[in-house]
């Protein structure tokens, strides 16, 4: 990586952050000042403006691991595998974040921290399989059969995501139905001021993926020019 | 029903976990890009 190149970046990134850090601040704004209190469930309900981003950053998460793993495998690039295992960990990272504020927002509502229901089941699963996927990466030796298992891994895990979103359509499940994209249309679950309140909240953890990867990624490749540097030094002694 | 507790606790989760992963990050980066310069260094002390 050149100096002007390396600059390049690092303005990107500020901006990144900047952006990111002021669309946090609108939406902790929206969540706690702006969207009024839901009657039934009463400021318990706020937990949704964080449930659902984190549960849609890491399904976006593991879309570009499916993404990245098909090119990997088609491309044999090393750059695909790279985007691949940085938005695992991020998925990995953002799941276990829904995993976490799902009960604290159930048992107040529900009665209970857990039920093993179509949609709280498949997520877990998703959950288990990324995390086994960030496993067979860490425990295998690194080369492109790593790579390739993790790839067919990374492919095999997205397809639980579909599941998932139909799981509370096709089965009674405690987990309420889609509010966003519903059957009556997009958004009309929904008052207007809760939905623009999810959207910048969705927007911030949207721009908070891609600043998170790019860190992510600029570690793998930092990693790879180790090694290089490293087999230099070897040839050169 | 106010649950002030719940609401805290899943903040608590959700800014603890964004600002822990970024901190580490942040960290592991600043590692590897001593390690590069620190090698670079290296070879071309040995290339002299």
């Amino acid at each position: 990586m050149n100096q002007e190149t390396a600059e390049g970046l690092e303005e990107e990134s500020s901006i990144l952050i900047w952006l990111t850090g002021l669309a946090f601040v609108a939406a902790m704004a929206a969540i706690f000042l702006f969207v009024p209190t839901e009657k039934t469930e009463g400021p318990i309900q706020r937990i949704m403006y964080l449930h659902i981003p984190s549960a849609w950053l890491s399904f976006f998460a593991f879309f570009i691991v499916f993404i990245s793993s098909i090119l990997f495998l088609w491309k044999k690039e090393r750059e695909w595998d790279i985007y691949a295992y940085a938005s695992a960990e991020i998925g990995v990272i953002f799941c276990s974040l829904v995993l976490i504020t799902g009960p604290i927002w159930a048992k107040p509502i529900w009665g209970t921290w857990w039920v093993w229901d179509a949609r709280l089941t498949s997520t877990l699963i998703l959950w288990l399989i990324y995390v086994a996927y960030l496993m067979l990466r860490a425990q295998t030796d690194p080369g492109s059969m790593r790579a390739r298992y993790a790839a067919v891994l990374g492919i095999v895990g997205f397809l639980n995501i579909p599941f998932i979103h139909f799981s509370v359509l096709w089965w009674r499940t405690f987990h309420p139905q889609p509010k966003v994209i519903s059957s009556e249309g997009f958004g009309k679950g929904m008052d207007p001021s809760m939905l623009a309140t999810l959207g910048i909240s969705l927007g911030a953890f949207t721009l908070l993926y891609f600043l998170l990867m790019g860190q992510r990624v600029r570690q793998e490749k930092l990693k790879d020019e180790i090694d290089r540097l490293k087999r230099e030094k070897l040839y050169s002694s | 029903m106010d649950n002030f507790g719940f609401l805290f606790a899943a903040n608590a989760f959700v800014w603890g976990g964004i600002i822990y992963f970024i901190y580490t990050l942040k960290q592991r980066n600043r590692e590897l890009e001593k390690d590069v310069e620190l090698l670079k260094e290296a070879i071309s002390k040995e290339s002299r």
